[in-house]
């Protein structure tokens, strides 16, 4: 319904999203950060399994469905990183003996899918209007092979010479990390490095989502 | 982020103002209401849902977001549709969590001999007596003198409707004049739940599909275009020539 173009620095790439496009879905959106784009729905609270039914919190599916082909270890990796760091951002203490299901469609990937999973998963959660604690924002980096350089929301073609690749998750209030994944060899100085870089810009992108929610909230 | 009044807030941001309304009145503290869509944490106020904080005199805060799926709250009309007869309650489907209760006895002039007769698929407009987090739903459809007031059985000729929870919200303000302007021209019954279902009934068949329509567009529609959406309308049920 709103859709939105920024140009967002050079550092990150161009971030673009639509909202509330799915019609059964109780939130839903489009998000894509340069090329890969995901599509995330969500439903819930509904009524729970009762294998799965949790008596103090509400629970939390996520399923992540790649382009092609089953689900496999990877995919499985993707949802168990948005259902722990989803967990943490949403006050799960006040829907107990209820579940929310996270459904994700990968459309297309060319690097940094992780870090587009969580950030889509987190505006469909803003725009499902369960209450949360805080936001997440998920930034994508890596360090360039030959010159040590830290690049970040590198995209495909950048990622083949990469040394390691890092995806990092913050939340709004304190730009503590939710969540951390890394790929490669890499010191403890370079981690850190890329951590503290990587915090400077997730503010881009929770500005991104409070312009969407601007945009949105005045058309309604 | 600090944000105060009539801002665009997201959740983790925290409320600032509040605490220099409370000293306005004289001698005595003003209370402080916190609506929905913000929470207390020690001595800080945080917002919880994405939306527009609003605040209502005399200190109402609460944050208007947009929503779909309906959680239930004490005292909220809904509508709901009967799933399921036991014993003596029925099971009633009010699009939230879980599944809510209604007593054979919670209806004007019901008793033990004397059962209300509710089919199932039957649609019924109550209001949420028990709403709690850890406990299932529980409806009404009398008020505390026993009256039935407006509550009670929908006709069944009458056509349910689903939408979002803010658009029911909108309507139901008292500044929005949608169903004033619609009833000009055209006569229709209507009861709209908070659970975002909408119970609508005209004279045909087609005057309650438009009118159906004409709610639905509501949503992205400010309240003086809405004059101009009604008559539209009634054009095109050839209502006015």
């Amino acid at each position: 319904m709103v859709e939105e173009d920024t140009e967002i620095d050079c550092v990150l790439r161009p971030m673009n999203c639509e909202i509330n496009l799915l019609s059964r879905s109780d939130g839903s959106t489009m998000f894509m950060q340069g090329d890969t784009t995901i599509v995330a729905g969500i439903n819930g609270p509904m009524e729970v399994k009762s294998q799965k039914m949790a008596y103090d919190k509400l629970s939390i599916e996520v399923t992540y469905t790649p382009l092609t082909g089953p689900a496999k270890v990877d995919d499985r990796l993707i949802e168990t990183y948005i259902r722990e760091s989803c967990e943490s951002a949403i006050l799960v203490s006040l829907h107990p003996n209820t579940m929310i299901c996270i459904n994700l469609q990968e459309v297309q990937d060319s690097g940094g899918l992780l870090a587009c999973a969580i950030n889509a998963s987190c505006l469909a959660l803003i725009n499902s209007g369960l209450s949360m604690k805080f936001t997440i924002a998920a930034v994508s980096c890596m360090i360039e092979k030959e010159t040590g350089k830290i690049i970040m929301d590198p995209d495909n073609t950048q990622l083949k010479n990469a040394k390691a690749e890092f995806t990092y998750a913050f939340d709004s209030i304190n730009k503590d990390i939710v969540c951390c994944h890394s790929v490669g060899r890499f010191s403890q100085s370079e981690f850190l490095a890329s951590v503290d870089k990587c915090k400077q810009v997730s503010q881009f992108i929770f500005d991104f989502y409070r312009e969407i929610t601007k945009k949105y909230a005045n058309t309604v | 982020m600090e944000v105060s009044v009539g801002d665009v807030v997201m959740p983790g941001d925290s409320l600032k103002d509040i605490k220099s309304t409370k000293k306005e009145g004289k001698n005595e503290r003003e209370n402080v209401i916190l609506g929905p869509g913000l929470r207390r944490e020690g001595d800080k106020v945080y917002v919880c849902k994405a939306g527009i904080l609003k605040r209502r005199d005399p200190a109402v805060y609460y944050v208007d977001s947009y929503q779909k799926r309906y959680i239930p709250s004490r005292g909220e009309n809904v509508v709901g549709i009967v799933t399921q007869k036991s014993g003596d309650i029925y099971k009633v489907d009010v699009g939230a969590s879980e599944q809510a209760t209604l007593s054979y006895l919670a209806f004007e002039g019901a008793t033990k001999k004397n059962r209300p007769d509710l089919q199932v698929g039957d649609v019924i407009y109550a209001k949420m007596l028990v709403a709690s987090k850890d406990m299932e739903p529980e409806l009404v459809c009398v008020d505390s003198q026993g009256k039935e007031n407006e509550l009670g059985v929908l006709s069944s000729d009458g056509m349910v409707f689903t939408c979002s929870l803010s658009l029911v919200r909108k309507l139901l303000n008292p500044e929005c004049p949608l169903f004033r302007i619609l009833g000009r021209n055209q006569a229709y019954e209507l009861a709209a739940g908070m659970n975002g279902r909408i119970w609508i009934k005209a004279r045909s068949v087609q005057e309650t599909i438009a009118a159906a329509n004409a709610i639905l567009a509501a949503e992205y529609t400010v309240a003086s275009e809405m004059q101009k959406l009604c008559a539209r309308i009634e054009k095109t049920l050839l209502l006015v020539t």
